[in-house]
């Protein structure tokens, strides 16, 4: 039996297996994006750091978008309601996932939030993920995009540091960039460095608490699902 | 730590394979991680070695081949021991 390693055990049968160790997640999350695509229902995987400002930016989005199409988020915490009450607050639907002790949302959890939801009437879905720059990364939830919002308060070289996370990131919305005066933050420095580690470079600069930016988010997520046209694709909005 | 979770997937992994050999233990697991998979091989050794206690995979050496600028997550192979 065992003719591989030339051990003689005629006991130990080798099986190449060849599946991700994902594999589990990716079908769920499959079926998840199956779910969406029927719906039509564009949804958004939302990562970062814990006080990144993901929540303020829901409640930004709420305001300027809520009117034109139906939002709904599910909103990821180790502990608390907080997050999907403030979003609820500014007026669109909202559920908690509480993860407990888990870092990171995986499609299961995402799938089982959406029950609590009138999701197949939405036109949007925000997935809030747990703030962490590290777990989220890994886990597809079915969405369209990942978008990493990156306050500006954290410094220029989270990227270089958590490359998996921002890797991958569809787009990079640097936050509170109303904070910029008081701060002594290399603006073109964040730049250079998500140019470095992510596949395809986006990048818009927004204060969900001013607006300052807003409406180009908005446009971008009018454009997700759709082909975007190469200035768009490749334009680091850098516009401070 | 998101290196538990994966080692508990790939537990659920072996064990659906092992039943269909009729397999009564692990002896060796071959993963492949690669550098931008966004996982750490020596936190998933040590997730391992805690989470393989009383599993079928308790006496199986984890062999984890790390890929340089790849996204592989992959358990490549097992070896099992059959009756």
């Amino acid at each position: 039996m065992c003719g591989e390693c030339g051990c003689g055990d005629d006991k130990i049968v080798p099986v190449d297996v060849h599946e991700r160790l994902l594999a589990g997640n990716d079908r769920v999350a499959q079926h998840n994006r199956e779910h969406f695509r029927e719906h039509g229902i564009v949804s958004i995987n939302l990562m970062g750091s814990p006080g990144a400002g993901k929540t303020l930016v829901l409640e930004a989005t709420a305001r300027a978008l809520g009117r034109d199409a139906k939002l709904g988020v599910l909103a990821g915490d180790l502990a608390t309601d907080h997050d999907a009450a403030r979003i609820r607050a500014a007026g669109i639907v909202a559920e908690s996932i509480t993860t407990g002790t888990a870092c990171h949302l995986d499609a299961d959890m995402v799938h089982h939030g959406l029950h609590h939801l009138p999701w197949q009437t939405l036109d949007y879905l925000f997935i809030e993920n747990v703030g962490n720059l590290v777990c989220p990364a890994i886990y597809d939830l079915g969405q369209d995009a990942n978008v990493v919002a990156l306050s500006v308060t954290e410094g220029e070289d989270k990227p270089l540091k958590y490359p998996t996370m921002f890797r991958k990131a569809d787009l990079v919305l640097v936050t509170k960039v109303d904070l910029l005066p008081a701060l002594d933050v290399d603006v073109p420095a964040i730049e250079a460095n998500l140019k470095q580690v992510m596949l395809a470079p986006a990048m818009l600069m927004i204060s969900a608490k001013t607006g300052k930016g807003i409406d180009r988010w908005i446009q971008w997520l009018r454009g997700v699902g759709r082909p975007r046209s190469a200035a768009c694709a490749t334009g680091m909005g850098l516009d401070a | 730590m998101h290196e538990y979770s994966l080692v508990q997937a790939m537990f659920e992994q072996i064990d659906r394979v092992a039943r269909t050999h009729g397999a009564q233990a692990v002896r060796r697991i071959r993963v492949r991680i690669g550098e931008y998979a966004g996982v750490d091989p020596t936190l998933f050794q040590s997730a391992y070695e805690v989470y393989r206690i009383g599993t079928p995979c308790a006496d199986a050496a984890l062999q984890i081949e790390r890929v340089p600028a790849a996204e592989d997550l992959m358990l490549d192979q097992i070896e099992l021991e059959v009756p």
